[in-house]
């Protein structure tokens, strides 16, 4: 008798674990493994003086203290660095998640019933498939000295002379902000689309019912059914927005201009690979990952209490 | 079935972006008969000769006037130098060299006068003397000191010289001298101090001397009497910072605009409507990259003439360098003697490529010839010109860290001429991208 329950029972387990394992063989390979090499590296001085290799020493701390040593007038560039990629993140995911629920929205109210949804679905997030690098170039040119802007503004008569939008540090942060904003609100607007639709439809009708306008359905109905996927949105976001790195590098050749105003870490991780230096890039990784980590960390504390709260 | 008529239309695409070159080449077959130097090899030396390259420049020339020698076969490895990948391939490459197979084994590759440094100072590239290029006697003196050691060892020689002109607008001149004659031009812009009261004069009758603050850049650094980095120090040299001063003063007074060399802002001053007086640059500036002056409406050909400025100097040009370990050293030597000795390859660059051959005797000839003159210059013989300058142009004082000093220095004070930075923040920018990239330097 009981051999024979035994006998019955067959174990699936090990098909499970079968089939998740290319998925962990892969982040093994691909991802776990460059990571652990990354922070490793870190520890090390290892540069490319030509064609001569230093390295690699052991050389403990060192790198990390070089990286929080003040210069000359007392700036320690990797606090301004990660300065400038937070500010100009967060200038392009305000209106990027703003309009982006607004939309969503509007695409999935039931009052509105909006015709053509796929069309416009797929203009905005058309600007999501161009190239970062195409797109900083579009804004190079239209924004240059000579660019169509400048023309416009002159043949307008706003202004008399030519505005140099690279000279200023809000006209340049503004276009990288405005390009994230552009390149990513479409693809926001779907996710969030995709959260709203998966809340169940009889919460709105009873709310319609129960007399609540559109503000207070939103605010008392959508959005705290919204917040676990709204909460992924923006950890999301703000992981790519602090490796912000091609519509800058594009847009200012890499210099962060003005003052290096607009460079952000990762560009800066990127000045060091010229010279091939994998300790120093190295660190600036470590501190990278550590960063996000303290930042996704602290927004879904924040915002897993507030919803509790609620 | 939607997938596969998008792969179907994609791969479509992608096969006729890849034809359409390939039959263009076709079209271009030469004419008329065209003189090709017989490559010789060597018995038991490699069959595979292995050349790296960032474009096909070479390769045209190369495929056009040498007949590789039977049994050998030519293999090219072009790598675009778009952010330092060519450079990339090529170290790991040489790096890699002693334990490459026979066939594997860089044979010849090509450097830019940037960072051909880095490739002669270090021991991966041999002494082309012992492969027998010995006979330097026709080639310009500042081809092979860029191509030599801090020994004097000669690792590669140039199939190309690119002395650098003064190129000017000459009803701009006729403005603002009273003439366009080159001779009196140069007289009137023979050193900094008369070029910057020329500029003033222009400023006066509303146009601009340049058209971008780093025109005048690679006069000034080339002639450089000290090397960039010094006992492992970062010094500007001198004559950077007379640049640095010069260009200061014309910036305060409006005598230049603040673009880049090759931004749209330099480059539309270069149309008939335009308010440039001066452009720099060699041969292969106004043929190929003065496009908006050529233009047939809007632009200004034969308004244009060059002198030799305020001081003589060279912009680009490509070298040919040997690298050790390669299995096909008589055959290296063979290529390197034709581009630099072999008169008859020569007259053919100068004459089917509008290039400036890197041999005096050859050049010479077309100096004299009234009929070689260019259109585009109004009939100036610009080889005349060049073949004047060529002789004073140095190449001294290099270091390998001379690209990425060149490129930051230009780059910040950029910032700092546009209004984004002071000069002070402008050089602590400077000094701080040499430091990402050069760890061992210090800077100040």
């Amino acid at each position: 008798m009981k051999e024979k329950k035994e006998k019955r029972h067959v174990s699936y387990a090990k098909w499970g674990l079968i089939f998740i394992a290319p998925f962990f063989i892969a982040y093994i390979i691909f991802s776990l493994a460059p990571q652990i090499i990354t922070i490793y590296n870190a520890f090390f001085e290892n540069y490319r003086s030509g064609l001569t290799i230093v390295g690699p020493n052991f050389v403990g701390l060192r790198n990390f203290v070089s990286l929080f040593t003040p210069d000359a007038n007392g700036t320690i560039d990797i606090l301004k660095y990660t300065g400038n990629t937070l500010l100009m993140w967060v200038e392009g995911a305000i209106p990027q998640i703003v309009i982006a629920l607004l939309l969503a929205i509007f695409f999935t109210s039931y009052r509105l019933k909006i015709k053509g949804q796929g069309f416009f679905k797929a203009v905005i997030y058309m600007p999501n498939m161009i190239m970062a690098s195409a797109f900083s170039m579009l804004f190079f040119t239209l924004f240059s000295n000579v660019g169509p802007v400048n023309q416009v503004i002159q043949a307008m008569g706003w202004a008399d002379a030519t505005i140099d939008f690279f000279s200023m540090t809000v006209t340049v942060r503004g276009m990288i902000a405005l390009m994230n904003f552009l390149m990513w609100f479409g693809n926001t607007t779907i996710l969030l689309m995709a959260g709203i639709m998966g809340i169940d439809q009889s919460m709105f009708e009873a709310a319609n019912i129960d007399g609540a306008n559109s503000l207070q359905t939103f605010f008392r109905v959508t959005l705290p059914l919204l917040k676990p996927i709204l909460v992924y949105t923006i950890i999301t976001a703000m992981i790519g927005g602090l490796q912000m790195f091609d519509v800058p590098q594009v847009l200012t050749n890499g210099f962060g201009v003005p003052n290096r105003t607009t460079m952000t870490l990762v560009m800066y991780l990127n000045n060091f690979l010229s010279g091939k230096n994998y300790g120093m890039s190295g660190a600036v990784s470590v501190i990278l990952f550590i960063v996000t980590g303290i930042l996704s960390l602290i927004t879904f504390r924040s915002l897993r209490t507030q919803s509790e709260e609620a | 079935m939607k997938k596969l008529l998008a792969l179907i239309l994609a791969s479509a695409m992608v096969l006729t972006m890849l034809a359409v070159p390939a039959f263009a080449e076709e079209a271009e077959a030469p004419a008329e008969e065209i003189v090709m130097h017989e490559g010789v090899t060597a018995e038991g030396e490699g069959t595979v000769f292995n050349i790296y390259a960032w474009n096909e420049e070479f390769k045209g020339f190369f495929e056009k006037y040498y007949q590789v020698p039977e049994g050998v076969t030519v293999n090219w490895i072009i790598v675009p130098s778009d952010g330092g990948a060519y450079q990339n391939a090529l170290d790991e490459a040489l790096l890699n060299q002693e334990n490459a197979s026979a066939d594997d084994k860089v044979d010849m590759f090509l450097a830019e006068a940037d960072y051909i440094l880095k490739y002669t100072g270090s021991e991966l590239t041999q002494d082309v003397g012992a492969l027998g290029v010995t006979d330097f006697s026709n080639a310009y003196e500042y081809t092979v000191q860029a191509a030599s050691d801090a020994n004097g060892v000669v690792k590669g020689v140039s199939f190309q010289c690119c002395p650098s002109a003064l190129i000017y607008r000459r009803s701009i001149a006729k403005d603002v001298l009273g003439t366009d004659d080159p001779a009196e031009v140069q007289e009137a812009l023979s050193d900094w101090d008369k070029f910057a009261a020329v500029a003033d004069q222009a400023k006066e009758k509303g146009y601009y001397m340049t058209a971008s603050f780093a025109a005048t850049y690679r006069p000034f650094s080339n002639n450089a009497s000290t090397p960039w980095v010094v006992d492992g120090a970062l010094q500007i040299p001198a004559e950077v910072q007379q640049w640095i001063d010069l260009t200061d003063s014309m910036m305060e007074k409006e005598e230049s605009l603040t673009s880049g060399i090759w931004e749209d802002e330099c480059t539309a001053q270069m149309f008939a409507e335009g308010k440039t007086m001066c452009y720099f640059g060699p041969a292969w500036y106004f043929n190929f990259s003065m496009g908006n002056a050529q233009d047939p409406e809007k632009g200004c050909p034969g308004d244009w003439a060059i002198c030799e400025g305020p001081m003589a100097h060279f912009w680009g040009g490509t070298w040919i360098l040997a690298p050790a370990g390669t299995d096909n050293p008589t055959m290296v030597a063979d290529v390197m003697n034709t581009f630099i000795n072999d008169e008859a390859v020569c007259e053919e660059l100068v004459v089917n490529e509008a290039q400036f051959s890197n041999n005096q005797a050859v050049n010479g000839k077309f100096a004299e010839d009234p009929a070689f003159g260019v259109e585009f210059l109004g009939g100036q013989n610009a080889t005349a010109v060049f073949v004047e300058m060529a002789k004073n142009i140095k190449f001294e004082n290099g270091t390998i860290y001379d690209q990425l000093c060149n490129e930051g220095l230009q780059n910040n004070l950029q910032d700092f001429y546009r209004g984004g930075s002071t000069k002070d923040e402008a050089l602590a920018n400077f000094y701080k991208y040499i430091n990402e990239s050069y760890p061992e330097v210090v800077t100040p």
